[in-house]
């Protein structure tokens, strides 16, 4: 498969289950919104350290919040219910509860089977006693008594079971060709909702193979994309490609991943082998780790 | 199917217990097993057919026609459907009661929603001492649900209530919010004497100034925006009351007290 010079490799995208949940910072003004939004879903690039993946879905108008203010939606995954907890409870304390003028709320209903982790449930105990509990149409809130006046945050918010890791290999013939075409793909990636771009401004320059010949390593350089060893290993590329980078798609929905790969691809289609782009091709570990395929020729027909 | 009616035929002398008259009690039942029942009047006992007439039949839409205050225990443990009171309603309307909903087009007696879990009580009238409290000797009183009144409530309303949220759109009288632990009480109108005293936790809010002033056991905490007001008051828009037509706000001067017990209470007078 060919669109505008680009060859859309026949492989796919291996994907993985985790658990996800959407949480809505509001605030003052929008750049306070911000400014906690993005130390919540910070140091969240990938699950191997960080413990999660997390990052701004969106900003919302006044009017699409709980509390009538300016707003960001995040989305946070982890890989169980339990790590996921975890990172939310710490990273809502830390950075949320902090942050002035903020306010934090559930941005995602309780699924069918009712399944719930904490938001402010167990930061109500910064209150020191002082905390007032509220029962508002049915979810119960916290208000936290802080210096700059009272933090009202959700008790719970849901948990979803989501897919993370989904994928695409930009191949261009120079560095700066294969980020403009990563640029261009996370502005139109970005439009679409439940899904996030974990890596700092959705890109990865680091994609990574199974296994290492240092027995204390799980994973290593993805030694067959990378340009500087075409000549050293057994390489995936060709003699044109000199720069290889990925965007890694997380999402609340199998369906939603598709959709953003698929803008994202033809994003970069639009630039086309005229601006140095090559191959579109895709991680996987042989299918056998991950139970979501992302078949780039079936997203791209 | 129509509202099971229960249209009294004479205002009793005694005080007649209807707890055996709510929907979950009589949705299994025909109407002849209905007008066989036995209500305890005063110290006898008669068959509800010698009390009432009955017609209809949907036992989940319940209406009691010329209904006087001697009818107590109206909604008795109602745990779903509907009670229409077309009159006034005696003491304890809606006790124990965790779901449905009862609206009483006239006054309501002593004990309205006594130890209420859930549903709703609407009163287009009057309410009488203690809403939402506890029985003499028990602890705990409302744990959840609302209450509407739409006239004015009597003394003690919110008596050692736990949970949940009375509103009044009238006035509420003295000791308003008394031995509170929590939940919400929100007037519109008036309050009386002696607002939240011996209140230990739980919001009274008032869109008035008392005219007498907060009580001395009261602590001015200074005034404040509080982002839940808005979410509470958005959430008053889908009842049928004159709170769904408040403007919200966030502004408020807050009170803490009753500073003679734990204090953990609050007073919020919107500015």
């Amino acid at each position: 498969m060919i669109i505008n010079g680009v060859t859309i490799d026949p492989t796919f995208a291996e994907a993985f289950p985790m658990r996800g949940t959407r949480v809505i910072i509001t605030a003052q003004n929008l750049e306070w919104a911000m400014n906690s939004a993005q130390a919540f879903t910070g140091f969240a690039t990938s699950v191997i350290a960080c413990g999660c993946e997390a990052g701004i879905e969106r900003t919302l108008e006044p009017h699409e919040t709980p509390d009538g203010r300016p707003g960001v939606s995040c989305l946070i995954f982890a890989m169980g219910n339990k790590g996921l907890a975890k990172q939310v409870e710490t990273r809502a304390g830390q950075c949320v509860l902090t942050s002035p003028t903020s306010a934090l709320f559930s941005g995602l209903e309780m699924d069918e089977e009712g399944k719930e982790i904490p938001l402010g449930k167990n930061l109500r105990f910064f209150g020191d006693g002082y905390q007032i509990s509220k029962k508002i149409n049915g979810k119960r809130y916290w208000r936290i008594p802080v210096m700059d006046g009272e933090f009202l945050t959700e008790e719970n918010t849901g948990v979803r079971a989501s897919v993370g890791g989904g994928n695409f290999l930009i191949l261009a013939e120079s560095q700066p060709q294969a980020l403009a075409a990563c640029e261009a793909a996370i502005v139109e990636m970005k439009k679409i909702p439940n899904v996030i771009m974990p890596f700092p401004g959705g890109v990865v320059r680091s994609g990574s193979k199974v296994g290492s010949k240092y027995k204390a390593l799980s994973a290593s350089t993805n030694d067959a994309f990378c340009p500087t060893l075409k000549g050293q290993t057994k390489s995936e590329l060709s003699p044109e490609v000199e720069s290889v980078m990925e965007i890694v798609i997380d999402g609340l929905t199998k369906e939603d991943i598709d959709k953003a790969m698929r803008v994202g691809i033809q994003a970069v289609c639009d630039l086309g082998a005229e601006n140095g782009i090559r191959r579109i091709s895709a991680g996987n570990y042989g299918g056998k780790l991950g139970p979501f395929h992302f078949h780039l020729q079936e997203i791209m027909a | 199917m129509s509202a099971l009616t229960f249209t009294l035929k004479a205002a009793p002398a005694q005080r007649v217990d209807c707890s055996p008259l709510t929907s979950d009690k009589l949705a299994e039942l025909s109407t002849a097993d209905i007008a066989a029942l036995t209500l305890v009047i005063g110290n006898q006992k008669q068959r509800v057919d010698e009390l009432f007439d009955i017609s209809g039949d949907d036992a989940a839409e319940l209406c009691f026609e010329n209904a006087t205050d001697k009818l107590d225990h109206i909604g008795h443990g109602l745990a779903s459907g509907s009670i229409t009171v077309n009159g006034n309603a005696g003491a304890y309307l809606g006790q124990f009661m965790t779901g449905g909903q009862i609206t009483v087009n006239g006054n309501s007696g002593i004990y309205t929603a006594c130890e209420m879990k859930g549903g709703q009580i609407k009163i287009n009238g009057n309410a009488g001492d203690l809403v939402g409290a506890a029985r003499v000797g028990y602890k705990n009183g409302m744990t959840g649900g609302t209450v509407i009144v739409t006239g004015n409530t009597g003394d003690r309303t919110g008596d050692h209530m736990r949970r949940g949220m009375i509103l009044i759109e009238g006035n509420a009288g003295d000791y308003c919010g008394s031995r509170m632990v929590s939940g919400t009480i929100a007037i519109l109108g008036e309050v009386g004497q002696h607002l939240g005293y011996a209140m230990k936790r739980g919001t009274l809010l008032l869109t008035q100034a008392p005219k007498q002033g907060i009580s001395a056991n009261f602590n001015d905490c200074g005034s404040h925006t509080l982002a839940f007001l808005p979410l509470m008051i958005a959430s008053f828009k889908q009842l049928d009351s004159k709170f769904a037509e408040l403007e919200p706000f966030a502004r408020v001067q807050r009170y803490a007290g009753d500073i003679s017990g734990i204090g953990m209470g609050e007073v919020l007078v919107k500015l």
